[in-house]
């Protein structure tokens, strides 16, 4: 039954392969230079001592030369790719056996459906979690030097750094699977799983996500000006004083949620997507089950 | 090959059989019984409730109402068990098509225990069909050798086959049903095959079932049923009440009208009027005559024709 499940997505598999291959050579160039001019201006140095303050032209210029490369870029491509990945992949499961006709094949087997359908989820959602832990070390990898000046709650390294963005995957992957079964069409499926798969996304990162954690509170010791105050470069809250602390409104309640809390904050946010994901799925299983009865 | 597990019972038996999508009916009282080893021809117009009633054999469906049972055991749907026991080629003959044929009888060994492999590589062989290319670069009649191929090869003792030739040239049609009688004969299949193709039941079948308005209308061993109706033509004015049998479906032309007649052995039709004229009726006409008529309640509004025929046999079905 797993080879099965296997063959039936081996060529999305090797599409994946190549996406994987293609992105770890861009990302592999990319870091090395980033890794170089990083060093070659000795900006670890100055960020460990001064918070980039006395070297503010260096770490313009780095960011000058880089920030759109890893930043502008990920808004543009990286933001829909976890959807895409997971919206393609599930769309196949039910919504293009269903198209096809060949659910009529695959469930006259001696094989009942619901356990059909269980090993498909569980081959294609093991390659996705591949997919996305893969993705999620070529960014990782490639972003750090530009993370010692932003941290990682900057969303363009919190959404690819970490567990969230293989969970998004999984979300988008189940809500395709279950419109695959809704629809009986595979692009249709695919297109009608990321609309609800923005719009959660967008509502969790930008309404839940600072609110995960009781926040902490600052004293605003910067009316008269602090270390990186107004000019932006560096990505650390000057009333905080601390690399990657998330300011929660803008810092108007003075309350933020400090830089460490990042792995608890990624585990909340996967934990989320997950058991959306499961739910999901539960529905389609459940549905499919029906379907016979 | 013989199937040990097919008793000496009928290979299918249903009883009141019905399937409900919502509000709607899409097959209702459904009753009969196809003996063991029969070629069934199951014809019916699109909707008349053909593959709602393979799809309960088959265990793809749970019956809204009634109960089914194939070589004696009762049918769950989705079931392993059930499952098993039938071996089915669906509409338009689904595979995948960028499989190759080895990977096709690969999925069928992974997904049925009684996996014949070699019998598929040998069918296969036999009809020149490399097993290393891909589904979508065989011919249509090669694509239907294969499903019929993993059909029999899942070793079930029940052959389904729904429309398996639509959409194939005559000679692909020919060579599929060649196949399937011949493999009938030899494994001892019951086979059951629905199909439009009037004239390709009568040369394969020996059992027939006609569905129309998601009732069965017609049951029963081919030739019985050609020994039990008549074609019958009458003067014009005569009453369907006068007829020595139920008629089933009348043509009228200028004075006379041709009657589908459904006898009873005891009175036959020519002793009563000898100026009548009786012939014997052919498949196709007898299948036609049942396909045509109407549904039950529309008869009332055409008195003319007589009331509802009374006392359907046990093999007509009536709600």
């Amino acid at each position: 039954m797993i080879w099965v499940s296997w063959r039936q997505h081996r060529s999305q598999a090797i599409v994946g392969l190549g996406l994987i291959c293609a992105f770890a050579v861009y990302g592999l160039v990319l870091g090395l230079q980033m890794r170089t001019s990083f060093s070659n201006n000795n900006l670890a140095t100055c960020l460990a001592h001064s918070l980039g303050a006395s070297c503010l032209n260096s770490v313009a210029s780095f960011d000058n030369r880089f920030g759109s490369l890893v930043n502008i870029g990920f808004y543009a491509v990286l933001l829909l790719l976890p959807g895409l990945i997971g919206a393609v992949v599930g769309a196949t499961v039910l919504g293009r056996e269903l198209e096809m006709g060949t659910w009529r094949l695959a469930w006259s087997q001696t094989v009942p459906r619901t356990r059909w359908l269980i090993v498909q989820l569980a081959v294609a959602a093991t390659g996705l979690i591949v997919l996305g832990a893969v993705i999620t070390l070529i960014i990782t990898w490639y972003r750090a030097p530009m993370d010692r000046l932003t941290g990682h709650f900057v969303h363009n390294a919190y959404d690819y750094e970490g567990l969230v963005f293989t969970a998004y995957i999984l979300f988008a992957f189940g809500l395709a699977v279950l419109a695959g079964q809704l629809l009986r069409r595979s692009i249709p499926a695919m297109l009608a799983a990321l609309v609800p798969w923005v719009a959660v996304r967008l509502v969790v990162e930008f309404a839940i996500r600072p609110h995960f954690m009781t926040p902490l509170r600052f004293v605003d010791h910067c009316s008269n000006g602090c270390i990186g105050g107004g000019n932006s470069i560096v990505d650390v809250p000057p009333v905080t004083g601390h690399l990657g602390d998330l300011l929660v409104g803008n810092g108007a309640t003075n309350a933020y949620q400090p830089a460490s809390r990042f792995w608890e904050f990624q585990s909340i946010e996967a934990g989320i997507f997950v058991a959306l994901t499961l739910a999901v799925l539960g529905v389609t299983v459940w549905l499919v089950h029906r379907r016979g009865t | 090959m013989t199937h040990d597990d097919t008793g000496g019972g009928p290979a299918l038996r249903t009883a009141g059989l019905g399937k409900r999508y919502g509000h709607v009916w899409g097959l209702r009282d459904c009753t009969l019984t196809v003996p063991a080893g029969a070629i069934v021809g199951l014809v019916g117009p699109n909707g008349a409730g053909k593959t709602t009633l393979l799809e309960m054999i088959i265990g793809l469906l749970k019956p809204s109402e009634g109960q089914i049972e194939v070589f004696g055991r009762t049918a769950q749907a989705n079931t392993a068990q059930t499952l098993a026991r039938v071996g089915y080629v669906a509409q338009n003959r689904p595979l995948y098509p960028d499989f190759s044929v080895a990977d096709m009888f690969h999925l069928g060994q992974a997904m049925n225990p009684n996996w014949d492999m070699n019998m598929a590589a040998a069918r296969m062989e036999a009809l020149d069909v490399p097993l290393k290319r891909k589904v979508k670069a065989l011919s249509g009649g090669q694509q239907a050798q294969v499903s019929l191929a993993m059909a029999l090869a899942k070793r079930a003792p029940l052959l389904v086959l729904d429309e398996p030739v639509a959409s194939l040239d005559p000679v692909a049609r020919l060579e599929f049903m060649r196949e399937v009688m011949a493999q009938a004969a030899d494994g001892g299949y019951t086979v059951i095959l629905a199909s439009h193709v009037v004239s390709e039941l009568e040369r394969f079948c020996d059992f027939l079932v006609v569905l129309a308005h998601g009732h069965a209308q017609l049951i029963g061993p081919v030739d019985e049923l050609l020994g039990e109706h008549q074609l019958l033509t009458v003067p014009r004015t005569t009453p369907d009440a006068d007829l020595p049998g139920t008629a089933i479906h009348r043509t009228d032309s200028d004075r006379h009208s041709s009657v589908v007649l459904r006898t009873s052995p005891a009175t036959p039709a020519t002793r009563a009027h000898p100026g009548w004229q009786t012939e014997s009726v052919g498949f196709e006409q007898l299948v036609l005559a049942y396909l045509q008529r109407p549904a039950k309640g529309a008869n009332s509004s055409n008195p003319a024709r007589g009331a509802e025929p009374s006392g359907p046999t046990t093999k007509v079905m009536s709600r």
